[in-house]
């Protein structure tokens, strides 16, 4: 046993909360965001789209905007190139023209800016952000809308998946974000969202000029504005079924690169700014639970993973070492044949085979919920042999990074 | 009470009974395990009874009743496989494990005995290698040489491999480690009477067997 029992607590955690978001998915407040059916209302929404060096994929996000079921009059789309050195302001000039897009550039400042730009220029009731690598699909914003029924509502968030999903890596990425859809719909149906996401999220423009428009957030932006809509006690919805569609990073070293800013800077809003909403009753299941258990999580997952290759190359170091000089024939080939006898059923794999079950369940649960086209199957399978052992990489990564104070670049 | 709490207290009823379902079923694997353990340690029992039966009864012509004892050291291997991957999943301590491991030792000593009265009466040379090991954490190289000795008994069916933890608290075997004079140096081996010390690889222990006895067409019985 040894090393294992250090994982128990960590797996008994990972079962609590996969249980948690099952329960909580089949309670009252999920079941009604689920019945929820797009409105006949139609108030005044304007997208922005911040670019920088986003040549590649701007117009075909515009276009995916354009293509939105809504009406053109209510409906307006504002790019804004935030400095880009690349073929950005050709990509967006054929749009100039469009009666219901509003092209702008800016010397670069970052996102936030980019932002902050394109609510200046609009009177919209809803404001509405899509990063210039994404794309949504046509009935998303007749989804989105009907969530702000409520007025305390200030943010909404949309169902994500990775946009036409190549190799293994980026399949296990898609059914990273339909795990999210899931914890996003049934997080939200309690409060309990600590970040609204670059990909058509949504706000209200009077809670935006009440809080004073996007931070730089050290690098995530939308984390810290959602962390501040909690903070001042405003609530974010989702919309599980207004889905958008994401690039993503094609190799493990580009997707470590995008994670590791990603969590690195959402521990610096967690522990820095917004320390006090974790453990603050004031703000209920988030504060009391989801970001205790997800600071948690950060350390259990490098513990679990730390446990596991200690394991793993003792392992392999032992079966080397005995191994040594007897015929590969027989050393390195397998001989018998399977007997449940020598099944390694320990505490600790099947609680671990649970938690990884659980997963599974839950994505599967999400593309349900999302009704997202196309297969999850290599989805599940890349997920399951794949993202255990890039995950570890990237919370290390992040965790000494906040911990010696060191900055990346924005781009993966 | 309100929703997040009520589903708190579900999410940890759930939790606590899915973890004690795992823990029931890992304890109901390993008693099933030690029960097939038990019910293959009774079955070579009652072979070796009977092997030894047949022996006085056919002591004009022992030979004939040989078959059976092949067929034996291959279930003894079997089981000394399996005792092994139950202690480690057991511990070497578990109270069933050790009992079953007296019986084993038992029941090899026992084996041993009939091929050399077999072997005396049919005027036949088996191979055998008795291998004393300890897994007391004080043999570096018990595990290299028990890997290597399951090698030579798989590529050649006819040797006869016997292994003892040196360290059981068995009055039979304090008698064979007396009577082969084996030290506490281990891993310790005595093949075909001769004793040796220590394991440095497959090559060095393969020259302490005779000459020609490790071939594949080598036959302990004829």
């Amino acid at each position: 046993m040894g090393q294992e029992v250090l994982t128990f607590p960590f797996l008994f955690l990972a079962i609590f909360f996969e249980s948690f978001v099952l329960v909580t998915l089949l309670s009252k407040p999920a079941r009604s965001a689920r019945a929820r059916v797009p409105g006949e209302a139609t108030p005044t929404v304007a997208v922005i789209v911040p670019c920088w060096n986003e040549a590649t994929t701007v117009a075909a996000t515009c276009e995916s905007l354009l293509a939105l079921d809504y009406p053109a009059d209510k409906l307006e789309i504002i790019l804004v190139d935030d400095g880009s050195t690349d073929a950005t302001p050709a990509a967006m000039a054929p749009f100039a023209t469009h009666p219901q897009v509003r092209v702008v550039r800016k010397e670069n400042g970052g996102k936030h800016t980019a932002l902050n730009t394109g609510i200046a220029m609009t009177e919209a009731e809803f404001i509405g952000c899509l990063d210039a690598d994404s794309f949504v699909d046509s009935a998303a914003l007749r989804e989105i809308v009907p969530c702000f029924a409520e007025p305390n509502v200030a943010a909404v968030t949309a169902a994500m998946s990775i946009h036409q999903p190549k190799n293994m890596l980026q399949h296990m990425q898609n059914a990273e974000y339909t795990f999210g859809i899931t914890l996003r719909h049934t997080l939200a149906s309690i409060n309990g969202l600590y970040v609204t996401p670059g990909p058509f999220s949504f706000y209200r423009r009077s809670t935006i000029n009440e809080l004073g428009g996007f931070r730089h957030g050290h690098q995530t932006e939308d984390m810290e504005m959602a962390l501040r809509l909690q903070h001042a006690g405003y609530e974010i919805e989702n919309a599980p079924r207004a889905r958008v569609y994401t690039k993503s990073p094609d190799t493990v070293l580009a997707l470590i690169k995008q994670r590791t800013r990603w969590t690195s800077c959402a521990l610096r809003n967690v522990l820095g700014e917004y320390r006090s909403l974790v453990g603050s009753r004031k703000h209920g299941v988030l504060g009391m639970l989801i970001l205790p258990v997800s600071l948690i999580a950060v350390a259990s997952t490098l513990l679990l993973f730390s446990v596991m290759l200690f394991q793993l190359g003792r392992s392999a170091v032992t079966a080397l070492q005995v191994r040594a000089g007897i015929p590969l024939s027989y050393a390195y080939l397998p001989h018998g044949s399977f007997d449940w006898f020598y099944f390694p059923a320990s505490f600790y794999i099947l609680l671990g085979a649970a938690t990884l079950l659980t997963s599974l369940s839950l994505i599967i649960i999400g593309k349900r919920i999302s009704r997202t086209p196309g297969n999850i199957g290599l989805g599940l399978i890349s997920y399951t042999f794949l993202y255990g052992l890039i995950v570890p990489l990237w919370l290390a990564r992040a965790t000494v990074d906040v911990t010696l104070g060191k900055n990346r670049g924005w781009r993966w | 009470m309100s929703l997040v709490t009520r589903n708190v207290i579900i999410a940890l009823v759930i939790t606590v009974v899915l973890a004690g379902t795992v823990a029931y079923a890992v304890d109901y694997l390993n008693r099933a395990r030690i029960n097939e353990l038990s019910t293959m340690e009774d079955q070579i029992s009652i072979d070796t009874l009977s092997l030894d039966t047949q022996f006085s009864l056919l002591e004009a012509a022992p030979c004939d009743s040989a078959a059976s004892s092949t067929t034996l050291v291959s279930s003894l291997a079997d089981l000394g496989n399996r005792l092994s991957y139950a202690e480690d999943q057991l511990g070497t301590d578990n109270a069933q494990v050790v009992r079953l491991k007296e019986q084993y030792s038992l029941l090899e000593i026992r084996d041993y005995l009939i091929t050399k009265q077999l072997a005396e009466a049919c005027g036949t040379k088996p191979v055998t290698v008795l291998y004393f090991y300890s897994n007391a954490g004080d043999c570096a190289d018990c595990d290299k040489a028990g890997y290597a000795l399951s090698y030579l008994r798989t590529t050649y069916p006819s040797l006869r491999v016997y292994s003892f933890d040196y360290n059981l608290d068995l009055g039979a075997l304090k008698t064979l480690v007396g009577i082969t004079k084996i030290q506490d140096t281990l891993p310790a081996f005595v093949i075909d009477g001769k004793r040796s010390y220590g394991f440095t690889s497959l090559t060095d222990l393969e020259k302490q067997f005779p000459k020609g006895a490790l071939a594949t067409s080598t036959a302990s019985l004829k």
